[in-house]
């Protein structure tokens, strides 16, 4: 034990339970989310009166696109955050995943929902190999996933000799352009789903629940019972999945299925799969999670994005730009929890 | 305290990777002559060169026990920034490298003090710093490469010392003998060491933790915008997209090397050996013609495998002292 | 006798809590001062400002009758006060003279370090210690009792003139202390003030000169003589009542046959030979000092480590355990850490979360779901009961006092409705009324039938609350002590089993 452990175990603290706490209005005003959609509402309004072509319903459909495409990356990502973890090989498995799909359909002619389980399988299979191997070597899952990341991409790029696979059945693409509730992608409608279905896994399930205590404190949670190495191979696997199914609906807007869609290595989708998350407030040290921050975070930096886009400013120097925002992001909401704390307020 | 054998065999980090570095060596030679040719040989030589000074920048912060993804990004900064003031504005090369060093050396310091005084992770801070560092990158140079390298710099970056010596392995043996030097017999190594090893302990010291933290990082920028020149020399082109593979390596080879990922122990002997079989692995595969792509499950692997070597030398020294105790 | 290092009058309060209020204290030279207080007594934060580490609210730190303000540790190092904390603050890579000089390598950054002049330097303060080790030897190749005495050197080495050691005999075995104490007393002959913090009255009573007593964040004795008190005055001073002696009856033995036997039990941890039973309704005590291997057979019996030899019996039925999610759901076995903020709790959840992290499994649906008011209807009750103060079961628990998070920790296992409970340190950081109110509990669960196994390290505890005591030393058990209640005779024949490994 550290000593500001036993320090503070051995301090009395008989009034601690009776500093007056902030009413749940204020709670809700000073939550991540609440400032994340106030800031969503401003920067539309902002971009919806000066830049024409923002509300148009193209614009609309494309973005709900995107918003749904980058909330599933960092879903993805968020599903290993929780347990204190990382997972850099998203990319490298998003990518497997939807060369398989492409392989799947074009070359063994699989049906398509045949296709898209066994490729969702692939994803889950892919992060459980991860999940094991962090969990059986005690190695931290940065360095793991980094070379799985390597080999993966690897394997997946020997195998296709990097040519992607364009002569998907009709229906991909067709998905992908397809639109429900007005402008609104299906894409998107897919990752709300998924949200709601995540929004139950961590407030209504076991496993859920689980998941939460072995990323808070894997050796409390052990020892009140829970078979943690088993929890935490679920959580590499859950985000194998889900960075599948990102691979997936990543297909479907090309209509091909292309190895290079997640840059060398998968890299690219690194910092979508982290501006995310720590935008919605979920702790990088694990055991807190924030499915509509997540959601949030995706459609805030989606909708700057582009605006931004709209307004002409270079795709390179927007690119700078989303990284001077997770590095604003992380600075903002350590001065707020500074702040707090020293009002006592959490 | 006598030592027994097993514990200095297992506590020396270079004479494993050494040892295969030259059994590799001799396997491939003797299966294809042309391997140890004088142009093979400089070729390999400064390919080992640039990857040591990479691995080098990364070392530097696996010694405080962090990472640096931005390394590769700061690298490719520094490159198009080199090549863009000669080209561009006409600034001589000597004085163009200075520039390139002291970029490297601000932005690893930038990093750097943002991570010491608000305890965020390194990880995300140089997640963000790596997306700026390429963003900047891009948006100076439109993903166009600088063409306008002078010849000086060129003849540097192509030609032999003598026979088969590349004139790149000068900035190579220099940063690596610094850095040795600088871990072993310099306060700052020590302290980058001892923070990485007990944060506590330094902390309770009285060491200067912030300051210890920032010079780790400006060391690595340091390093990222050498490397990133000398691929320049090397590549006769101030390309944007160098860096972009620099991440896996970077960490392969000091892990190779026997340093430990949670800081405090890191090996440039090691790095060293690392970086070779890195280099021979990757000119052997284009040797016997086998598919370029396998590199990377190759590379991928190397580390899986060295860090399991790392967890059971760990495991064996802590068994042996209790026996010793 | 001039004193060197004056405390006066010193307030601190943290956010809802007054940790010290008006304490005074004052080392002088050339002698061993103890401070002494039960845990959550305020000794902790004293020495947090004493060190530096933090700045009183009010209240004066006199260091030769001249006023100090610390704000850093290095200030009060500077200023000639040495610490060596409970853990062991050494990099372990680094040798000895580093480790002792790690401050002093170099004027700046790039300075070169001197090795042969560090080594020299260091060698000075190691032979004051009468420790003959290489200081080119890494630090980890070291005994942990070597380790110590590093970091007392390391200390000494700063010219401290005050020296404070906290819990400095935790780890070590009776011959290592016994070294220790010849050495304080060495350094007391030099002119050292010494601070010493300890538990362990007979040590206190062995080496001390002086004496400062904390409860409830104030003095009780303020720097006065050792000489004219007994160990019943101390105690009473501590707990603010004299030991309880035989408060509670010896409870009649439970006739039923054991629930658990261990039986030339050995594991991976290093337990040899092990031989123990517990019944339904008995609470049986496990005494032993710090690193006995007392948690360690705990863990070992949840399946954490490998069993190596013998036979564990559940109801006279051999089991094999390979996890604690067996040994609970399987078995219905229970452990309360002693470690509540790193393995009991987890602190960034919610009371309903910790409390009902056991019984999830059970109350979950065919498809796993799990809907809270499920479980608060299972907790609430258990919460209610213990008296948990907390605004609501969705309480994050990190926010609650020690003693309502400790209730919580004992509550958990209580829902789950294990038939053994085996509870480690259960009063480790909370205050009086909760440690009482805990021994009722376990009490009044062996009344219903629970098997308890307690582990302490606290004598009177042991005392008041075990049936029959076994003591543990090296991972062996070493005998077997009937439990009347009568402290001073238990207390003796525990102490002569434990030092009975000096003669051998």
């Amino acid at each position: 034990m550290t000593t500001a452990a036993s320090d503070s175990a051995t301090t009395p603290e008989p009034g601690a339970a009776e500093v007056p706490r902030p009413s749940v209005t204020l709670q809700v005003l000073l939550s991540n989310e609440f400032g994340l959609a106030a800031l969503i509402a401003v920067a539309v309004v902002i971009f919806a009166t000066s830049l024409p072509g923002f509300t148009s319903p193209f614009s609309l459909f494309t973005l709900s696109r995107q918003i749904g495409i980058d909330t599933m990356i960092g879903l993805a990502m968020m599903a290993v955050i929780v347990t204190g973890g990382l997972d850099l090989s998203v990319g490298a498995i998003g990518a497997c995943a939807a060369m398989f799909f492409g392989f799947g359909l074009e070359q063994l002619g699989l049906p398509l929902p045949v296709a898209i389980v066994f490729a969702l399988l692939l994803g889950a299979g892919l992060g459980a190999i991860n999940g094991i191997t962090v969990v059986r070597s005690g190695v931290h899952s940065f360095i793991i996933t980094l070379a799985s990341m390597s080999i993966f991409f690897g394997v997946m790029i020997y195998l296709t000799q990097a040519k992607g696979f364009n002569g998907l059945p009709p229906g991909v693409a067709a998905f992908g352009r397809m639109k429900l509730v007005g402008p609104v992608s299906v894409l998107l409608v897919t990752t709300l789903a998924v949200c709601a279905g995540l929004l139950v896994l961590y407030r209504f399930t076991a496993l859920g629940r689980q998941m939460l205590s072995a990323g808070a404190n894997a050796r409390a949670a052990e020892l009140s019972g829970i078979e943690v190495g088993r929890t935490l191979i679920f959580c590499h696997a859950l985000t194998g999945a889900l960075a599948a199914l990102a691979g997936l609906m990543l297909t479907a807007r090309t209509g091909a299925a292309v190895p290079s869609m997640a840059g060398h290595l998968g890299q690219d989708w690194l910092l979508p799969a982290f501006l995310a998350p720590v935008l919605g407030g979920t702790l990088l040290t694990g055991g807190r999670v924030s499915v509509i921050g997540t959601l949030l975070g995706a459609t805030f930096v989606t909708v700057i994005t582009s605006g931004l886009l709209l307004m002409r400013v270079s795709e390179f120097w927007v690119q700078a730009f989303l990284g001077l925002m997770l590095l604003a992001a992380v600075l903002i909401d350590k001065a707020r929890h500074t702040l707090l704390r020293r009002r006592g307020m959490i | 305290m006598r030592q027994s054998l097993a514990i200095r065999l297992l506590d020396n980090d270079w004479a494993g990777p050494g040892l295969i570095s030259l059994m590799a060596i001799a396997v491939i030679s003797i299966l294809q002559p042309a391997f140890l040719s004088p142009f093979n040989i400089l070729v390999l030589l400064s390919a080992i060169a640039v990857n040591m000074v990479v691995a080098l920048g990364q070392l530097v912060i696996i010694g405080v026990g962090q990472m640096n993804l931005a390394l590769g990004a700061l690298g490719g900064l520094v490159a198009i920034c080199f090549v863009g003031a000669i080209e561009v504005l006409g600034v001589p090369a000597p004085l163009a490298i200075v520039l390139g060093l002291l970029i490297g050396i601000v932005a690893g310091m930038a990093n750097g003090v943002i991570i010491a005084r608000t305890g965020i992770s390194a990880f995300i801070i140089t997640l963000a710093s790596l997306q700026i560092f390429k963003g900047i990158n891009l948006g100076i140079t439109k993903a166009q490469p600088f063409y306008g390298v002078p010849d000086s710099v060129k003849q540097f970056g192509n030609t032999a010392v003598f026979g088969s010596i590349p004139w790149l392995i000068l900035p190579a043996v220099l940063g690596a003998f610094c850095l040795w030097y600088l871990f072993r017999h310099l306060r700052i190594g020590r302290y980058i060491l001892a923070l990485g090893g007990n944060r506590q302990a330094a902390e309770l010291s009285g060491i200067d933790t912030t300051g210890t933290v920032i010079w780790a990082h400006a060391l690595s920028g340091l390093f990222a915008a050498a490397a990133g020149m000398m691929l320049v020399a090397r590549l006769q082109i101030g390309q944007p997209t160098i860096g972009d593979d620099w991440l896996i390596s970077s960490f392969a080879a000091p892990v190779i090397g026997g340093a430990s990922l949670s800081g405090g122990h890191v090996s440039v002997a090691g790095t060293f050996f690392g970086v070779v079989i890195i280099a021979i692995i990757t000119q052997a595969l284009v040797l016997f013609s086998i598919d370029p792509f396998v590199v990377q499950i190759v590379l991928g692997g190397l580390i899986l495998w060295a860090v399991g070597i790392n967890r059971f030398r760990e495991w064996r020294l802590s068994k042996l002292a209790i026996q010793g105790a | 006798m001039a004193s060197i290092l004056e405390i006066r009058h010193v307030s601190k309060s943290f956010p809802g809590v007054k940790a010290l209020d008006d304490v005074s204290i004052s080392l002088a030279a050339g002698s061993v001062h103890a401070l002494l207080g039960e845990n959550g007594a305020g000794k902790s934060t004293l020495i947090k400002i004493i060190t530096g580490v933090q700045a009183p609210d009010a209240g004066e730190v006199l260091f030769d009758g001249a006023s100090m303000r610390f704000s850093k540790p290095r200030e009060a190092g500077a200023c000639g006060i040495g610490v060596v904390h409970q853990e062991r603050n050494l990099v372990m890579r680094f040798s000895v003279a580093e480790n002792i000089m790690l401050d002093r390598l170099g004027a700046h950054s790039l300075s070169r370090v001197d090795h042969t002049a560090i080594a020299d330097e260091a060698v000075r303060w190691l032979k004051m210690l009468d420790l003959d080790i290489d200081p080119g030897t890494p630090v980890s190749r070291l005994s942990v009792a070597q380790m110590q005495l590093v970091e007392i050197g390391k200390a000494l080495s700063l010219r401290s003139r005050v020296l404070l050691l906290d819990e400095p005999t935790a780890s070590l075995t009776p011959n290592e202390s016994a070294a220790l104490f010849a050495i304080i007393r060495k350094l007391k002959a030099d002119g050292v003030a010494i601070l010493f913090v300890s538990h362990k009255l007979e040590e206190v009573f062995g080496i001390c000169d002086t004496v400062t007593v904390l409860r409830d964040g104030r003095n009780v004795c303020d720097s006065v003589p050792l000489a004219g008190l007994n160990r019943q005055d101390v105690v009473k001073m501590m707990i603010g009542r004299a030991e309880q002696l035989a408060r509670r009856a010896p409870r009649s033995k439970p006739a039923a046959s054991p629930l658990l036997e261990l039986r030339g039990y050995s594991s991976d941890a290093g337990h040899r030979d092990v031989n123990l039973t517990v019944r339904p309704g008995e609470i049986v005590g496990l005494y032993g000092l710090v690193g006995a291997g007392r948690s360690e057979l705990a863990k070992s019996v949840l399946g954490l480590s490998r069993q190596t030899g013998g036979e564990v019996l559940l109801n006279g039925q051999a089991v094999h355990i390979t996890s604690v999610a067996s040994a609970l759901h399987h078995h219905g076995i229970g452990y309360v850490s002693e470690d509540r903020k790193g393995e009991g709790l987890i602190l960034l959840h919610s009371v309903l979360d910790n409390a009902g992290i056991t019984i999830w499994q059970r109350l979950a649906s065919r498809f796993g779901l799990l809907h809270d008011a499920t479980v608060a209807r299972e907790v609430g009750p258990v919460i209610a009961k213990l008296e948990v103060k907390t605004p609501s079961l969705q309480q994050t628990i990190g926010n609650l006092s020690g003693g309502n998070q400790q209730k919580v920790s004992v509550a958990k296992w209580i829902a789950a409705g294990v038939k053994l409970l085996i509870i480690d340190e259960p009063s480790v950081g909370i205050d009086i009324k909760t440690k009482a109110y805990l021994h009722d509990l376990i009490h009044e669960l062996a009344g219903r039938g629970t098997a308890i196994l307690l582990i302490t390290s606290d004598m009177p505890e042991m005392v008041d609350v075990a049936d029959r005591i076994l003591v543990m030393d090296r991972f062996r058990i070493k005998g077997e002590v009937e439990n009347d209640r009568v402290y001073e005779r238990v207390s003796q024949a525990i102490m002569t089993f434990i030092h009975d490994r000096k003669a051998a």
